[in-house]
């Protein structure tokens, strides 16, 4: 015989069957909550000793970093820039391209000061008298005045010593006879070091500057240009140069001397002289 | 009347040739060296008379321990030589009279002045045995460092370049 159950000892029954798997997950979640609690305490009571130390190590760690890892850190980014040259040029080129803009516009600026200057009155009334003659257009005359061919300075210097014996300037530069003695050991250096027989260094680029050097038997001409010097230049330049040469030096002995008083005579030119006659050469040539 | 004249000062490395002309062109001195690379040029005007003056052009070749190796091209058209041996280095004036051999057949019929430099690196009596010693006959003995008979050196050959035509 089964004992009498009455309601309430029925309604557990039922519970314990309905809800036996909640109450086993119940227990479960307890006892993971327990572990985690016990855990955080530990953890606690842990990183009080051993925080110290971790932080010891990182401090150390990063002192070190220098002297451990840069030298690996400096190779792989060698190795990386050299693999991924178009990313380097791709990270480079905004920097790059603000600095070069910034040169642009200062270029610009001064090209623009130039302009002003060309757009002076008179200057204007004798480029419309040029235009009008020449049929070249306002701008297009303007531009060729700008980019000019000029001679600045002309050197006359003995070939072997390096010696100056005359010269002519626009404007006074730095030691005119260091700069003949310079331009010949250049000049010895390059022929010498190539060991080219009649092979003579014809012109040196000095960023504006052109320095185009005419060499004779005994004495070499060096002309200092700035502007746009082409071939056509080039030309008109030697042109001037052989005039000159032909009229004061002679060319079966090279020996500087007159002409202009007596042709049957030969007398060595002086420095004044030879420089009279390379302003009146040189001074307003046109190339 | 003003004269303009070439003038190649040359030796070995470190004899001090920068130092002696950078001495008589500016009056200074420098303990730093620098290697002279090609060559360097100075000028300095000297005035032998009221009416001759002459234009000191110097020519600074780079040291060599082959004076024989010194490119011919630098020297062509010199007027003077000077010749530089530091005094306190016994290799730089070992061959002293073979070097100026060579130096006299590269530069023939051209002044040329022997020059011991760095004479304060060397007590007086030193400085005697060494030059008997080595047969050394040398018409300058100066210090750049102090001064020492730089200005004397440059107006002799100064005097002998202005009787020159």
């Amino acid at each position: 015989m089964y004992p009498k159950m009455d309601e309430k000892d029925k309604l557990e029954i039922l519970k314990d069957i309905l809800f036996a798997d909640e109450h086993e997950f119940e227990q479960r979640i307890s006892a993971r909550i327990e572990v985690l609690e016990q855990t955080l305490n530990e953890r606690n009571k842990l990183s009080e000793r051993v925080d110290p130390i971790i932080e010891q190590q990182i401090d150390e760690f990063k002192a070190s970093i220098p002297t451990t890892l840069g030298p690996v850190i400096t190779a792989t980014l060698k190795e990386e820039i050299k693999n991924s040259k178009d990313e380097v040029v791709d990270a480079i080129y905004p920097i790059l391209g603000k600095m070069v803009k910034k040169y642009v516009a200062q270029e610009i600026k001064l090209l623009s000061e130039k302009i002003d200057d060309q757009l002076g009155f008179l200057k204007r009334w004798k480029r419309k008298f040029r235009s009008f003659v020449t049929g070249v257009n306002e701008e297009g005359l303007m531009l060729r005045d700008l980019a000019a061919t000029k001679i600045e300075q002309v050197l006359l210097i003995e070939k072997d010593s390096g010696i100056l014996k005359a010269s002519y300037a626009k404007s006074q530069t730095m030691d005119e006879e260091m700069v003949s003695g310079m331009l010949t050991a250049i000049k010895s250096f390059v022929e010498d070091a190539f060991n080219q027989k009649n092979q003579n260094l014809e012109l040196i680029e000095y960023e504006l500057y052109h320095i185009h050097i005419q060499s004779f038997a005994t004495h070499f001409v060096a002309v200092v240009i700035s502007g746009n010097y082409i071939t056509r230049s080039k030309n008109a330049l030697q042109d001037i140069i052989f005039d000159f040469y032909n009229s004061y030096m002679a060319m079966n002995l090279d020996l500087i001397f007159e002409t202009a008083s007596n042709e049957n005579s030969i007398v060595p030119a002086g420095k004044i002289r030879l420089e009279k006659e390379l302003r009146k050469y040189f001074g307003n040539a046109k190339i | 009347m003003l004269k303009s004249k070439k003038i190649v000062v040359l030796g070995h490395f470190g004899v001090g040739k920068t130092s002696l002309i950078r001495r008589f062109v500016t009056d200074t001195f420098s303990d730093n060296y620098k290697v002279t690379i090609g060559v360097h040029i100075t000028k300095k005007v000297v005035v032998i008379s009221p009416d001759n003056t002459i234009s000191m052009i110097l020519w600074d070749l780079e040291g060599t321990d082959d004076i024989a190796s010194i490119r011919k091209a630098y020297l062509l058209g010199t007027h003077g030589v000077v010749f530089v041996f530091d005094i306190a280095r016994p290799s730089t004036f070992q061959h002293l009279n073979d070097d100026l051999k060579i130096v006299s057949a590269k530069i023939p019929n051209t002044p040329l002045l022997v020059v011991g430099n760095k004479i304060d690196l060397v007590d007086a009596n030193e400085l005697k045995t060494t030059l008997v010693e080595n047969s050394i006959l040398v018409d300058f003995l100066t210090s750049a460092k102090t001064g020492d008979a730089v200005n004397d050196l440059f107006a002799n050959l100064a005097s002998q370049l202005a009787n020159d035509a």
